[in-house]
């Protein structure tokens, strides 16, 4: 016979709570929860039928209509359509900002993982002080944190004065801003945050325990860290990959104000439909395309995180 | 509950950490979370900095300390207007999208049919691009014929946009309370109203009063679904965005450190309640 533990009447009252929160959940699903679900959801879900999934249906049917300087007509055609994915300039800007987009995604990964990693590993006040600091620039508007770019690469940036002063150039340098470069900067510097925080809730997540025993076994720390810690903080690698995806293909406010003439992206061009050509037809055609592909995007990632798992952390609903 | 839970992170924690890697990955990993640091508040610094410069550009070099372009901010009406508009519309989008995610959270207690497409349609909003979430906005008022304006047009597109991270931030609150107590009224025979009044609600009083403050933030920062809904009365955001494409106004980096104290003091208050222990 084993000698009881010291703290085996720790142990046990652990135990009795668990078993105490297992009748209590049986008991959940037995005792109804207060209120009518039907009229509980009434309002939210009848909100977001009318000013949610209505205008987009509209915006679908608008995709095939007609418009011309007389106003948009109704229609029945596919030529936004194939003029969407068949002229060269939308299927070019098309491709480009999926390449933009996938590039900071990578970019996004590559920066947040270690970062995540370090977090996961502190404890007590220093690691609610390092995850609080991470938070704080992401509760301030995207705008500013795009903006806050021009007074850094620009002509009387910071970049070019601290190097003018340094007497290494001579003149401000134009190709700092307005470019794809300057674009990536600010979409990673935007949206960083959606990969490192499920990163970091992954890792949180995984049973000491398991590390433990590898080590018991003998495993190495990257050993560890590549069979056991890597694997498993995949689902917030691939949750962190979907939402800096999803916000970098829609981006317009960072392309807008840092990419100039060779730096916008598609959002840019379907605003411009609507502030600028009023070619609503076209530019629905266009926002539906984007969808679709976003559509795509998670039905093909559904197989490994359902998208409700993406905005949840994992948790359950 | 919620004790034993943080007890079992940290005995998690604890595990975690005894991998040990060497001292010098340990001084890189460091090094790298320092560098990261640097780049998230280096700029934001940087502004705050500038927002002093008495230079009549946005920008470099330092001519000296100033603080008129807060004077600047502080005796625009225009201004003072559009900070207005951003906090009223804030704070009734706020009610509005915690209210309807309140009242969806307790229906998703229940089970349901088709209680999965509905959480397909709480999350549209967030899975679309926002800049298609003002467009569609944009048509359907238009063809509505309903004028783009402060309290029609943009407050819809707010709790559009607030309405899922309400649900989300507020739901787990209401699944992972003790339902002990509830049980037990309901037990003695106490009427639903009074089950929710006395019990619930008091329960998960500081996740509402969180979600709130999370959504007033979101809806003060929220922009690109905004320009495209927005009439005559601008938000905040929209003035500052006008001021950028217009002119690059030197009052620009003062206005955005007064927005980014706004918006960090409700989300940080905002935190420090979803903190808080239920129990």
């Amino acid at each position: 016979m084993r000698v009881l533990p010291k703290n085996y009447e720790k142990k046990v009252s652990e135990n009795s709570t668990m078993s105490k929160k297992k009748l209590s959940k049986s008991r959940f699903d037995g005792v109804k929860p207060i209120g009518k679900p039907l009229f509980l959801l009434a309002p939210g879900v009848l909100w977001l039928l009318i000013f949610g999934l209505a205008p987009l249906l509209f915006m679908l049917m608008m995709s095939f209509w007609t418009s011309s300087i007389f106003g948009t007509k109704p229609d029945f055609s596919f030529d936004n359509f194939s003029r969407v994915f068949f002229t060269e300039l939308y299927r070019d800007q098309l491709i480009k900002t999926l390449r933009i987009a996938f590039m900071t995604t990578m970019l996004t990964l590559i920066i947040s993982y270690p970062v995540a990693f370090l977090l996961s590993r502190l404890q007590g006040l220093r690691k609610a002080f390092f995850v609080l600091l991470i938070f704080l620039p992401f509760w301030t508007s995207y705008v500013i944190r795009a903006f806050v770019w021009l007074p850094i690469l620009g002509r009387n940036g910071a970049i070019n004065n601290f190097l003018q002063s340094l007497g290494v150039i001579d003149a401000p340098l134009d190709w700092l801003l307005f470019n794809e470069g300057s674009v990536f900067l600010g979409l990673v510097y935007v949206y960083t945050l959606f990969m490192t925080l499920p990163i970091y809730l992954s890792l949180e997540k995984i049973d000491g325990a398991l590390v433990e025993a590898a080590t018991d076994l003998g495993a190495k720390p990257f050993s560890v860290f590549y069979r056991i810690i890597l694997p498993l903080s995949w689902p917030g690698v691939l949750s962190g990959c979907i939402m800096v995806f999803l916000l970098t293909v829609g981006a317009f406010v960072t392309p807008q104000l840092l990419g100039g003439p060779s730096g916008i992206m598609y959002g840019n061009v379907i605003a411009s439909q609507f502030l600028a050509n009023n070619n609503w037809a076209f530019g629905s055609a266009l926002s539906i395309s984007l969808i679709l592909i976003v559509m795509i995007l998670l039905a093909i990632s559904s197989r490994w995180i359902g998208v409700q798992h993406v905005f949840t952390g994992g948790k359950e609903t | 509950m919620y004790s034993r839970g943080v007890r079992k992170l940290n005995v998690m924690a604890n595990n975690f950490k005894t991998i040990k890697y060497g001292r010098q990955y340990n001084l890189a990993l460091w090094v790298y979370a320092a560098m990261f640091y640097f780049f998230l508040y280096g700029p934001l610094l940087m502004l705050v900095f500038l927002s002093f410069n008495k230079s009549e550009i946005v920008g470099f070099p330092f001519e000296g300390f100033s603080i008129k372009w807060y004077h600047v901010v502080f005796e625009s009406p225009e201004l003072i207007r559009a900070l207005a508009n951003s906090i009223g519309v804030g704070v009734l989008s706020a009610v509005i999208a915690t209210t309807l995610a309140l009242s969806l959270s307790m229906a998703f207690r229940h089970d349901f049919w088709g209680k999965s497409l509905v959480l397909y349609l709480i999350l549209v909003p967030i899975i679309i691009p926002g800049i298609i979430g003002g467009i569609v906005l944009l048509i359907f008022f238009g063809f509505s014929e309903i004028r783009p304006s402060l309290w029609t047009t943009v407050l819809v597109a707010h709790v559009n946009w607030v309405l899922p991270f309400a649900f989300l931030t507020l739901y787990p609150r209401l699944h992972g309370f003790d339902r002990a107590l509830e049980e037990a009224a309901m037990d003695l025979g106490a009427k639903p109203w009074v089950i929710f009044s006395r019990i619930v609600f008091p329960l998960i009083r500081p996740g509402i009063i969180a979600t709130a403050l999370f959504s007033f933030s979101l809806s003060f920062d929220e922009f690109v679904r905004t320009i495209f809904v927005t009439g005559f009365q601008r938000t905040i955001p929209v003035q500052f965005w006008g001021l950028i494409v217009d002119e690059l106004a030197p009052q620009l980096p003062a206005m955005a450190v007064i927005i980014i104290l706004i918006s960090i003091l409700t989300s940080l208050i905002g935190f420090i309640y979803m903190r808080r222990k239920v129990n």
